[in-house]
């Protein structure tokens, strides 16, 4: 299914289960892996946790291991790791090597298992697809293994996923503030990856009243098995929510999905647009008219599109989704909601992740004077004299702590984000 | 293309007495080496290291006209953000405003591919490499994956080469075959030995060219100051492969003599360029701190027989640069220093921290082999015990050593030291100078304001833990290294 790309956009599966897996307060990730996939996952993923890279334990395969085998080399790597990392649980990947000599960690694990220790295999080799496969098969490990039934619902207990660590780069500002206005609702958000959160959090998960994914597509088989399994319903809600317009929209349909307090909803939508329009009131519309092109995954293309287009008055011009996408539904959801604007005309949109192919596209465009990208699309913008806003994955050249670009406060810093010299 | 015969197989573990597991005091150490007793060690337990395709890929990028082709799945490109960063910093330090940055296209290997093989993905590549970009060559690096599914990358290019005028290398640098990083950087200088260069040595030298090996973590900084260094020789530089071109590689041949910032970089690469072309090189140690500075600029005096001339410049160096010194030594001497670092980094700053009047208690090192003993002999002559640890990075020995030795500072990647609450500095900075002459100077004051101002890391420490356990720190930090037949 993969094909030929230039410029590549993240890691592979390893990276994506890394950005699960390693989020995760306690877990320590084993690779039972060629030596150099710790470090590879972690820079192609912007994967910063402190068991990543080369602290993550790993048993570095050599030829002769790829002739005779390493599962001894597994099993001392595993004793090791739980002799010295202060942590519980143990999660095993299965590195490209591993994987195509079939090493059977599945059994190495059961043994371990056996004895009480939680080490956990993940059979799913680097070579079975990108990080964002990775993702789901993080999600569906913690599903099959750490997610426990609930007796009874916890009222006002929410999952809120979707936001992928390290894949948007701002994810923890973004959870942060979605957070934020969801508490102000009342109610308690696991996101299994902020807030100091652990995998206590993860199996008291099938009490939640209801799974908020924040997504155009991911999690399908997650969000069913949650449902089928855990009685836990989804809201999908369809791109970033970012500004006053789609973040009100965003906290409507909780309250709704959830039969919130309609007062307590209403009074919280006003009191946070009078904040967010207290500053347009005071900077105005400081980036005067652009016609804008989007490069970036279907979360934030959404987000951004609708946010610069409905509450910024800016021109949307054409949309290119980075991401490689398979099912024709999940496309027509982010067609139909890039669409579906209040005022402006709707831009062209495109489905490519190579980057020769990218630029193609953006070449049909040379009215566009302000791009909403990622660090792979400087180059082009810089040479092409159009303002380059890089907010997309990867995003190498800056650094971003705990800024979000969502809800209504990160509106305000996506704002700040798209002004310079060009 | 020249056949070349190559007789080191490019696995640094291959040349003898070669060790990546070891870990004991300096006297221990240098004395089984001296008797050749050490035995193979292997870690039961280890942490990630790096892989050789990550060396490979990075040492080449920075190269103009070229597009680079990871036969791979999508994640062995990751490191490639790093090669990009570095080229990137690179042009804005020199002044250039229309950005480029490296094509690099992988064919993304995935389960399909596996097994039923990937050259059809790999012609694809090839040939979009070409009709995309036209460029004078096309690096292929293998991966673990190509590797394993025996995808024979010389013979498909070999295939290719005659649709082409691009020139096709395959570079072998399957993660698996090492664990040491320069195996990497010599997969990638072996591929231009054996592709890129011209049939014959040009009649004419060009006059004062040097040949300087030099990966791509050189900053702007350091290449004006090597540049500087060798002007004073009379001498001028012809980097390879850093910010190289096809052009510059077809120069190789026209240098009256080789040399390389690194010593890990480039060695075995010079050592075929004077069999194969009679080409003089020096291999000494990377030029930082005064007495390594002092040998890398004899080493290549020597080989141009400017002996008096590198004399002089050395007595005028020091005269300009020792005084300066001083202000730094009295802040810094006699504090202790743990280092960890790459094999020519960690010695370079063993050495350089004489030159400050510090006192070495424990060095990381990647490797230990021959070249590496020549240099614990010599800090041998200065520091009388420290701790050796053979080891590319492994944060959870590090932690373990830093709590034994408790030293006043760090050098090296700050990450695990900092949380430790130690200060930490470091002799690599990709944007700022390291090397030569005004690089002691600069370090000096770097080293001297990062240990007295450790604010940063005390109160790091003071909110934060390293994940290992507390019975990990009362441990034998290397009880996880077993020679053979142990168990």
């Amino acid at each position: 299914m993969s094909v030929v790309l230039e410029s590549p956009r993240g890691a592979c599966v390893l990276g994506g289960i890394m950005n699960v897996i390693s989020a995760i307060e306690g877990c320590v990730p084993i690779f039972h892996s060629g030596p150099g996939c710790t470090m590879q996952t972690a820079a192609g993923e912007s994967n910063d946790e402190p068991i990543s890279a080369v602290a993550c334990p790993s048993t570095n395969m050599q030829e002769r291991d790829v002739v005779f085998g390493a599962e001894k080399k597994l099993r001392t790597t595993i004793d090791g790791a739980i002799e010295i990392y202060d942590a519980e649980n143990f999660f095993v990947l299965t590195g490209c090597t591993a994987g195509i000599i079939g090493e059977d960690v599945v059994s190495v694990c059961k043994d371990y298992q056996d004895r009480g220790y939680n080490v956990y295999p993940i059979e799913t080799p680097g070579f079975a697809g990108d990080g964002l496969l990775g993702y789901e098969v993080g999600f569906r490990v913690l599903l099959d293994n750490i997610v426990e039934e609930s007796s009874e619902k916890e009222k006002g207990l929410v999952n809120l996923f979707g936001i992928i660590p390290h894949r948007d780069p701002y994810w923890r500002g973004n959870f942060e503030e979605l957070t934020r206005i969801l508490k102000k609702l009342g109610l308690k958000v696991n996101t299994f990856f902020t807030e100091h959160q652990t995998l206590e959090n993860v199996r008291r998960s099938s009490a939640a009243e209801l799974n908020i994914i924040v997504n155009p597509y991911i999690l399908k088989t997650a969000s069913e098995i949650y449902e089928q399994r855990f009685n836990v319903p989804t809201l999908r809600f369809p791109g970033l929510p970012i500004g006053a317009t789609d973040t009100t929209e965003f906290v409507r349909k909780v309250g709704e999905a959830l039969n919130l307090d309609k007062k307590l909803v209403e009074a919280v939508i006003a009191e946070e647009e009078d904040y967010v329009y207290s500053y347009h009131a005071v900077k105005g519309n400081g980036l005067g008219w652009n016609r804008f092109a989007v490069v970036a995954d279907p979360n934030l293309a959404v987000g951004a599109t609708r946010f610069l287009a409905n509450d910024y008055s800016q021109t949307p011009k054409v949309v290119i989704i980075t991401e490689a996408m398979y099912r024709p539904e999940d496309k027509q959801r982010i067609i139909d909601r890039i669409n579906d604007l209040e005022y402006a005309t709707p831009p062209d949109i495109y489905f490519e992740s190579d980057y020769f192919s990218i630029i193609e596209i953006l070449e049909k465009y040379p009215e566009v004077s302000m791009l909403i990208g990622s660090s792979t699309e400087r180059e082009y913008c810089s040479n092409n004299r159009i303002q380059c806003c890089a907010l997309a994955f990867p995003l190498y050249d800056k650094m971003v702590v705990n800024k979000g670009i969502v809800g209504y406060k990160g509106s305000l810093s996506l704002v700040e984000e798209l002004y310079n010299f060009l | 293309m020249a056949e070349r015969k190559t007789r080191y197989d490019g696995i640094r573990e291959h040349r003898p007495y070669t060790y990546n597991d070891l870990g004991d005091s300096n006297s221990v150490i240098t004395e089984e080496f001296e008797k050749k007793c050490i035995k193979k060690a292997d870690r039961t337990f280890s942490q990630g290291l790096q892989c050789q395709q990550i060396n490979s890929l990075n040492a080449l990028m920075s190269m103009e006209d070229s597009v680079f082709i990871a036969h791979s799945p999508q994640g062995c490109t990751g490191c490639a953000t790093l090669g990009i960063i570095q080229y990137r910093i690179g042009q804005a330090h020199r002044g250039i405003r229309e950005m480029k940055t490296p094509r690099l296209i992988v064919t993304n290997l995935d389960q399909k591919d596996v097994i039923m093989g990937g050259e059809k993905k790999l012609r694809e590549a090839v040939q979009k490499a070409v009709k995309r970009y036209d460029p004078k060559i096309i690096f292929v690096f293998s991966s673990c994956a190509s590797g394993i599914i025996g995808d024979d990358i010389d013979s498909i290019l070999y295939d290719l080469q005659s649709e082409t005028d691009a020139i096709l290398v395959p570079i072998h640098c399957e993660g698996f075959k090492s664990k040491v990083c320069a195996s990497g950087y010599d997969a990638a200088l072996q591929a231009i030995g054996k592709y890129l260069m011209p049939k014959e040595a040009p009649k004419e030298k060009e006059k004062g060219l040097i040949n300087l090996f030099s990966p791509a973590s050189i900053s702007y900084k350091d290449t004006v100051e090597m540049e500087r260094m060798l002007e004073r020789l009379g001498l001028h530089a012809n980097y390879i492969p850093f910010n190289s071109s096809y052009e510059k590689i077809q120069k190789i041949v026209q240098a009256e003599a080789s040399t390389s910032i690194c010593k890990v970089f480039g060695d075995e690469f010079m050592k075929e360029l004077y069999e194969e072309y009679g080409i003089p090189y020096s291999h000494t140690v990377m030029p930082i701190g005064i007495r390594n500075t002092d040998k890398w600029l004899r080493g290549v005096a020597k080989v141009f027989n400017k002996e008096e001339e590198a004399e002089e410049i050395i007595r005028q160096e020091h005269e300009r640069v020792i005084p300066k010194l001083e202000h730094i030594k009295e802040k810094l001497r006699g504090k202790r220093v743990f280092i960890c670092g790459g094999t020519g980094r960690s010695f370079a700053a063993a050495a350089l921290i004489d030159d400050y009047g510090m006192k070495l208690v424990g060095i990381e090192t990647p490797t230990y082999d021959a070249d590496a003993q020549d240099d614990v002999e010599y800090l041998n002559s200065i520091h009388k015990d420290y701790i050796i640890d053979v080891a590319n990075m492994q944060p959870f020995e590090q932690a373990n050593l830093l709590q034994t030795l408790k030293p006043d500072v760090f050098i090296g990647v700050p990450t695990w030291a900092s949380k430790l609450g130690y200060p930490t500095t470091h002799v690599l900075d990709m944007k700022r100078p390291t090397m030569g002459y005004d690089g002691i100077l600069y370090l000096g004051e770097k080293i001297s304001e990062q240990l007295s101002n450790p604010g940063f890391n005390k109160k790091l420490a003071a909110h934060s833990r390293l994940p290992y356990k507390a019975s990990w720190y009362e441990d034998d930090a290397f009880k996880f290294i077993k020679k053979a037949g142990e168990d």
